[in-house]
Formats: C-alpha cells, sequence, structure tokens
C-alpha cells in the first residue's frame, strides 16, 4: 500500500512500472471483489457437486432437494436482479438537457488523435464533454492522474454524445482511445489538464 | 495409455441404454465433419490469440498491422469455428426425431468454409484489420492500411458465413415445424398452457429457438452487410452510422450469443448418456426457452450503453433483458444439468468431464457478463480487458471444451472406450488453470482500466500480459493434450470399424430402417413420412383474402405521388422501394399459397430457400445508389426498375411458400424486413 496525494491507493500496478493505481473506492475494486466472491462460489458449488456426482442419491430426494433449491434460487435471483437493475437507474451516466452552467469542452476524435477544446480546467469544475468524431467510431476514456479509469463515452462521426462529470483531482489527465479504429488505436492518446484552485 | 482406458461397457453410464437413440453412419459422419473443422480452426486461432499476447506481453514484436490482421482473423475464425461445431452437434442430436437434410448441411458447411476462405484472404492477403464486428465505418478508413477489394472480399466472406447459418437456420426451422405441427406446438406453448399432454424433446425446442433467432441475425447482418458491400463498390451509399451499428451489433452478438445456445441444445442429449438421467421437457423449460427466444434478439443493445444517443429507455430494456437472460441459464439449463449430474454415479469419460467443466465456464463467464451489463458498472468497465475476459471465459471454457466435449463423445462411442484417467486429469487440470488463469489476468487488467485490442499495452501493464501469456501456454498443453486424446481415440475408432461391426450399448448403428426404443423425451426416430404434409404460409381464404388486400395497399407504392414525394432523399427512395418488393412478396405469397398453384409447384423446399436468399440479397444490391442511379435517367426505365423490384419480391414470396407454414412466414417476413432496415441505414 502507498499514498498518492494523501489518498491511500492498492499497489495493484505491482512492480512492472509505471502503472495504474486504484482507490478503495474505487467502483472497479468493489466490482472485482463481488465477481471474485461469486466466481469463488460458484466455482466450490461444482466442485462439491463433482465430487457427490459419483455416488447414488435416489432420483427422489434429488427431485425433493433440487426443486426446492431452484424456487429458492430463482426468487433470489430475481431479487437481486430487481435490486440492481434498480439501483443502478439512480446513477445512469447520459448527460441530458443543456450544459446547465457546465464548461463545455468539445471533443472531437480523428485517425489517431483527440483534440480538446479548452483542454485545461481547474479543480472542482463541472464539465460537459461534448464528444464527435470526424471519420470512424472512438472511444473516449477519460483516466485520472492516477491511471484509473473515471469513465468513457463513444465518438460518432455525426453525431454528438455529451458526457456530464465533476473534475474533482488536480492533475494531468489522459484520454485513450477505447473502441477499436485502426492501425494506430492504441497511440491515440492526448491529455487533459486540470489545474488547481 | 490404452491398456488403463475406460472400458467399452463404461463409455456410457449404464441405465443410459434404455433412453439412448442411436445416431445412423451419415448423422454421425456430418456431426464429425462439423465438429472436427470447428476444432481445427479453434486450434489455428488458439494459436492465432496466443501469438497477439505473446505481442502485449513483449515477448515476441509484430507490428501493429499485423496485430490487427490477426486480431480480426481470429475474432472471425473463433465465432465461426464455434457455430460450425455447434451445427454439427444440433444435428446429431437432433436426429432422433427430428432429421435434417444432409444437401441442406453440406451446402451450408460448403458456403461457410467458402466465407472462411474469403476472411482469411481479405485478413492475410489484403490486409483487412477493422476487427471482426467491422464497426461502421472503420473499413472505409483504413489509414493506408487496407484496398476496397480487402473489404469487399471480407464483407462477401462474412455474406457467405451467414448464408451458411442461413439454410441451416432455415432447415431447422422448417423440419421441427412440420414435425411438430406448427410453430407453437414446436416451442412448447401449447404444452405450456396445458392444451397438449406432450412437448417436443428439448434439444427440439432449444434448436428452434436458436434457429429463429440465428434467422433473425442472418437477415440483419445481411442487410447491413450488402449495404457496406455498396459503399465498397462505389462509395456512394451513405450509411447511417448510429442505424448500422445497431444492425452490426445485433448481428455480431446474435450470433457469438448464439454459439452457446447451439451448445446447450447439445448437452441436453449428451449429458443424460453419462448421468443416466433422461432429460425431459417441462413447462419450466419451455417458458425459459421462450423467455431466451425473446432475450437473444433483445440484449445486443448493451453494446451500445456508452453512444449516448442510443434512446435511455433503449438501454434500460436492454440492462434489464441482458439480466433476464441470465435467469433461464441459471436456473433452467446449468441448474437442470447439475441435478440431472448430482448423485447420479455419473459416468466421468474424457467427453463427460468436458461437458461438466463447461457448466461452471458458462455460469463464471456470464457473471462477468451480466457485471459488465449494469449500465453505471459498463461505464467504468466498457470496453476494457474486463469484456476481453468475461466472453473468454465462456467461450473458452464452456463453448470450446463443449465441441471438444461432442468431438469426444462421438470419438469414445467408436473407439469403445474412453482415455486414460490419467490423461484426463491433466488434460482437464491444464486446461482449468490455463484457461482460468488466462482470463484472470484480463479480468485484473479489466479492473485497472487496460483498454482491449491495444497491439501496444500501456506503459507499465505488459506484465499483465506476460503473466496471461504463461497461462496461455499451460492452457494449449491442455489442448495439445486434448488433441493427442481425441487422436488416439480416433486410431482405436479407426481400428474397430476395420475388425468388423461396432458394437455399442443400444442398437446397431449402420440400421437405416426406424428403430423400436424406448425414448422418454421424445418420440423414436421416424423415416419422414410427415414431410409430405408440408403446409403453405396461407391456409384458409381468410388469410388469402387478408393478402389480396395487402396487395392492394401495397400498389400504392407505384402511385406517380408516392414515387414523385420519396425521391426527397435517398432513405425515403428505398422505403418506396421496399415498399415495391412489398408488393410483390405479398403477390407472390399469395398467389404460391393457391392450392393449385402450389401443387403445381411442387415441393421443393431447396429451390424455395435459394430463391428467398437469392431474391432478397439481389433486390438489396439494386438498392444500392451506385447501380439504381442509372435507371433514374429516363422515366421509363425508372418504371421497368420498379417491375423489376417488385418482380425480386414476387419471386422471393413465391420461394417462401415452398418453406411451409412457419418457415415460409418467418422468411416472407425477414426478406420484405431487409430492404425496410436498408432504407432506414441510409442517409
Amino acid at each position: 500500500m502507498r499514498r498518492v496525494g494523501g489518498v491511500r491507493t492498492m499497489p495493484l500496478r505491482a512492480s512492472w512500472g509505471r502503472g495504474v493505481s486504484l482507490r478503495y473506492g474505487d467502483p472497479q475494486i468493489a466490482l472485482g471483489i463481488v465477481f471474485a466472491v461469486l466466481a469463488g462460489l460458484l466455482a466450490g458449488a461444482f466442485v462439491v457437486i463433482g465430487v457427490q456426482a459419483g455416488s447414488e442419491v435416489s432420483e427422489e430426494r434429488v427431485h425433493r432437494v433440487g426443486y426446492w433449491l431452484r424456487r429458492r434460487w430463482l426468487v433470489l435471483l430475481v431479487v437481486v436482479g430487481v435490486l440492481v437493475v434498480g439501483i443502478s437507474l439512480f446513477d445512469l451516466p447520459f448527460a441530458s438537457g443543456g450544459p446547465d452552467g457546465r464548461m463545455v469542452v468539445k471533443v472531437v476524435g480523428g485517425q489517431f488523435f483527440w483534440s480538446l477544446s479548452p483542454d485545461r480546467v481547474p479543480v472542482g469544475t463541472r464539465v460537459r464533454f461534448d464528444v464527435t468524431s470526424i471519420d470512424v467510431i472512438h472511444g473516449f476514456g477519460l483516466y485520472d492522474p492516477r491511471g484509473h479509469l473515471v469513465g468513457s463515452v463513444q465518438a460518432l462521426p455525426g453525431y454528438t454524445n455529451a458526457l456530464d462529470l465533476t473534475v474533482s483531482e488536480a492533475g494531468v489527465y489522459r484520454i485513450r482511445c477505447l473502441e477499436l479504429c485502426g492501425v494506430g488505436h492504441s497511440s491515440m492518446q492526448n491529455t487533459f489538464t486540470v489545474t488547481g484552485r | 495409455m490404452a491398456a488403463v482406458a475406460v472400458p467399452a461397457a463404461g463409455v456410457l453410464h449404464p441405465r443410459a441404454a434404455s433412453f439412448t437413440v442411436e445416431a445412423r453412419a451419415v448423422e454421425r459422419r456430418i456431426g464429425f465433419l462439423f465438429a472436427a473443422t470447428g476444432i481445427v480452426l479453434i486450434a489455428v486461432m488458439g494459436v492465432l490469440g496466443l501469438v497477439m499476447r505473446l505481442d502485449q506481453a513483449t515477448v515476441i514484436s509484430i507490428s501493429p498491422a499485423w496485430f490487427y490482421r490477426i486480431l480480426t482473423l481470429h475474432g472471425a475464425g473463433m465465432i465461426v469455428a464455434c457455430v460450425l461445431a455447434g451445427m454439427g452437434g444440433v444435428w446429431y442430436v437432433l436426429h432422433a426425431s427430428v432429421p435434417l437434410r444432409v444437401g441442406w448441411m453440406l451446402a451450408s458447411y460448403a458456403l461457410i468454409l467458402a466465407g472462411v476462405v474469403a476472411v482469411l484472404v481479405a485478413t492475410l492477403i489484403g490486409g483487412f484489420g477493422a476487427a471482426y464486428t467491422f464497426l461502421p465505418p472503420l473499413p472505409f478508413y483504413p489509414a493506408g492500411q487496407w484496398s476496397m477489394w480487402a473489404v469487399a472480399v471480407f464483407l462477401v466472406g462474412y455474406l457467405l458465413v451467414g448464408a451458411g447459418f442461413m439454410v441451416f437456420c432455415i432447415d431447422v426451422l422448417e423440419r421441427t415445424t412440420t414435425r411438430y405441427g406448427g410453430l407453437l406446438r414446436t416451442l412448447g406453448w401449447q404444452y405450456l398452457r396445458g392444451r397438449e399432454e406432450t412437448a417436443p424433446p428439448p434439444q427440439a425446442i432449444a434448436a428452434t429457438v436458436v434457429a429463429i433467432d440465428g434467422l433473425l441475425a442472418s437477415v440483419v447482418g445481411s442487410t447491413l452487410l450488402i449495404g457496406l458491400l455498396g459503399h465498397t463498390y462505389a462509395g456512394s451509399a451513405q450509411v447511417d452510422v448510429q442505424v448500422a451499428i445497431n444492425l452490426d451489433y445485433f448481428f455480431m452478438h446474435s450470433v457469438a450469443n448464439l454459439t452457446i445456445y447451439l451448445a446447450a441444445a447439445v448437452i441436453y442429449v449428451l449429458v443424460p448418456r453419462y448421468a443416466g438421467r433422461p432429460y425431459q421437457t417441462t413447462k419450466v423449460f419451455v417458458a425459459g426457452w421462450t423467455g431466451s427466444l425473446v432475450f437473444i434478439a433483445t440484449a445486443y443493445s448493451h453494446h451500445l450503453y456508452m453512444d449516448f444517443v442510443q434512446p435511455a429507455w433503449a438501454d434500460v430494456v436492454s440492462e434489464t433483458v441482458s439480466y433476464a437472460a441470465l435467469i433461464p441459464v441459471a436456473v433452467i439449463t446449468i441448474y437442470s444439468m447439475t441435478m440431472l449430474v448430482w448423485g447420479s454415479r455419473y459416468q466421468w469419460t474424457l467427453a463427460s468431464t468436458l461437458l461438466y467443466i463447461g457448466f461452471a465456464g458458462w455460469a463464471i463467464g456470464g457473471t462477468g457478463a451480466v457485471i459488465d451489463s449494469i449500465i453505471p458498472f459498463n461505464f467504468r468497465l466498457h470496453n476494457t480487458a474486463w469484456v476481453v475476459a468475461h466472453f473468454h471465459t465462456y467461450l473458452i471454457l464452456c463453448v470450446v471444451v463443449w465441441a471438444a466435449a461432442f468431438l469426444a463423445h462421438l470419438l469414445e462411442r467408436d473407439a469403445g472406450r474412453s482415455s486414460s484417467r490419467a490423461g484426463r486429469a491433466w488434460t482437464v487440470a491444464l486446461i482449468l488453470v490455463g484457461g482460468y488463469g488466462l482470463t484472470g489476468t484480463w479480468f485484473v487488467e479489466g479492473i485497472l482500466g487496460v483498454p482491449r485490442r491495444y497491439a501496444i499495452q500501456p506503459p507499465g501493464t505488459s506484465g499483465y500480459s506476460l503473466v496471461g501469456s504463461c497461462f496461455g501456454l499451460v492452457l494449449a498443453a491442455g489442448f495439445l493434450s486434448l488433441f493427442v486424446q481425441l487422436a488416439l481415440l480416433a486410431r482405436d475408432a479407426r481400428r474397430r470399424r476395420q475388425s468388423g461391426p461396432v458394437q455399442r450399448q443400444g442398437p446397431d448403428e449402420s440400421r437405416h430402417e426406424p428403430v423400436a426404443l424406448r425414448v422418454t423425451n421424445g418420440p423414436a426416430r421416424v423415416d419422414l413420412p410427415w414431410l409430405g404434409r408440408r403446409s403453405v404460409p396461407l391456409r384458409t381464404p381468410g388469410q388469402l383474402g387478408f393478402a389480396a388486400a395487402a396487395c392492394v395497399v401495397g400498389l400504392a407504392a407505384f402511385f406517380p405521388e408516392v414515387v414523385h414525394a420519396s425521391e426527397t432523399g435517398v432513405r425515403y427512395t428505398h422505403l418506396d422501394n421496399a415498399g415495391v418488393f412489398f408488393f410483390g412478396a405479398m403477390l407472390g405469397l399469395l398467389v404460391g399459397s393457391l392450392p393449385a398453384v402450389s401443387g403445381w409447384l411442387g415441393d421443393r423446399p431447396t429451390l424455395g430457400m435459394a430463391t428467398v436468399i437469392a431474391a432478397s440479397t439481389l433486390m438489396m444490391l439494386f438498392m444500392v445508389p451506385s447501380i439504381y442511379q442509372h435507371f433514374e435517367r429516363h422515366p421509363l426505365v425508372y418504371e421497368y426498375y420498379l417491375v423489376h423490384n417488385a418482380a425480386f419480391g414476387l419471386l422471393a414470396g413465391l420461394g417462401a411458400t415452398r418453406l411451409g407454414l412457419v418457415a415460409g412466414r418467418l422468411m416472407f417476413v425477414l426478406s420484405v424486413g431487409m430492404p425496410v432496415m436498408f432504407a432506414a441505414a441510409m442517409k
């Protein structure tokens, strides 16, 4: 564990050089843990059932236990689904309406560059990124100064996608292309500076 | 190795003989042909995948241009390989109740292989590298890497693959619905509503669902591919990117998704053979597959979450559907199969072990997919390595493993033995460790926000690729071991065939007449007496009258005022052309369904199928602006153009009547849908 800008971060970048660091509060950490736990539980269940597959259990017992459990399994999945999908509706990233006092940053993607105007805002600014493309589809991926992916939006030719964010950390943000756009895809980068007040 | 192999009597569960219907030689051969071709393609594409991972790890160095060529080939090849293996499996498991046509299956095989050759040429020689998803308009912005001929060859290759899959789907749909008396019965809805005592066997219901969604995907894909092909012809077809990527993802997501559902249809038959417990259709099963029918066709939109132009309601529906798609899988297919296995004295052979580990691959990979399908999570994971991780988990550790299991099942049956316990253990251990290790590194990279499809990894992250490559090598060793086991089984099977008739559990497979067996999940094989009773799409006077009225309405597309009004834009012109095509197709359906005409046309499903596909395809090619503009030079010539489009429709409608009630109606709707979608994709 180490500290970046006074914040505890996980040493996920391990020992191979300049990588990324995640903060404990980053949503990706929670997702990773949830997935690891679920995958572990599933793997465990398959091991247990696989071990017991060699034994003889009467069909009557298989049906009794199996159907009893299946009803609860179904209810559990439905309840989890309703909760997860329901809660997700309160955190949709889609911008709607006008900029509403936000600073508008025009973002144009092209093979293989990002153009941002302006490319520098003060920390804490509520920003609206108006993202489009002049040629093919690109993916506007915004990485904060720690290298953590804040979020992304597609850049489509002929359309403008609006992404609302509040940049709360000062430093140099990196923009990477997240949609395959041709031979220079992995080098399609630019920076976006958030200055201290 | 052979000395400690499982003896012949132990290949299947002793109880399996009571409900296992043997395949005929032709059914096993076709199944083997498709599965073996699929496995060989998977092996080659797997090596290409490893090459890319080693390049990302900077162990070897290939240029970005070659990286993306290989990426394109790897993705397209893997999907096609899994589809091929799944088709072979479905062919094999359907045989007991619904034999498919050999000719159609071989035609499908030839079309798909021709498509594979075209994709090979486009990528390796033409340098095409827009990934297997070919997101428009990327194919037309090559950045100096490929020529338009390579794009055209790639698109034609995909069209051929799509046509091959379409032939298979029409065959399945036409056969199952004719066999079980209509779509409602085939999907088990009459049984679900309590109107019938029995329902078709699980594999027939699953195959029908796959066929319907497969047809939808193929038709949507073909529409887009032909539109893009027109663009390569003269660059004059201006495609609306937003509509085009909807069509693209509908096509690619559905086909990729269907690989696993094809495999699911197969395991309903194979797993019971090792568990000694028959698997029967229940009402819950029918309800679940009805759900899957809808979910497979509607979940694709989750690929477009980060395209905020897409209506938010579509994203929320897609999110709900994507989660809902998990329920039939988790509650019915995987759960029921583990119920069959639990306490069954499961026969652990190479095939049955691979079948079992496939459940875990689907469940774990599917969990990763569901997490990615929740919009706020997708915002943070979109197009990162997480996506690569989840789909490789269920493709490698479920679909590919099940394809190998199907091949192993055929070979074990022929060889009369399974591979040795040690051989199986090593094979499975290497596949599990290598497979989950490989995908595990992608999951970690996804959490870290490492983008996918990078020829050059972001600084500091190539170490993950190195670890992934090491696991990839372990996985490759596992598959190498698997191929050795399969080769040994194939050798023994050949020796056994050469030494005399193969003795199996159950009846002799060489019998071609119907076999009298107790079949608990469907009727015993019958030699197609039901095929002579093929129905036509319009059966009653009311339906014929409705079609006649629709024809009259369709005539509006010819009115000079309507034609003139449609000339305000490309999209409207195409909508009018689609209307003309609709008129012709409806007229064809009406005329071809008349008893006298139908009798005169005769029972020609192959000709009907070829006509529907060819007429719809040609119609859309003639809608390419650079082609139809030649017809706009003189009003009289343009009138001819309209009549000619109506003639294509007429042929499509007549062809559809040769495909029976359900397949005929569906193909009619889809063939009309193609020019309508084509019009929508234009701007």
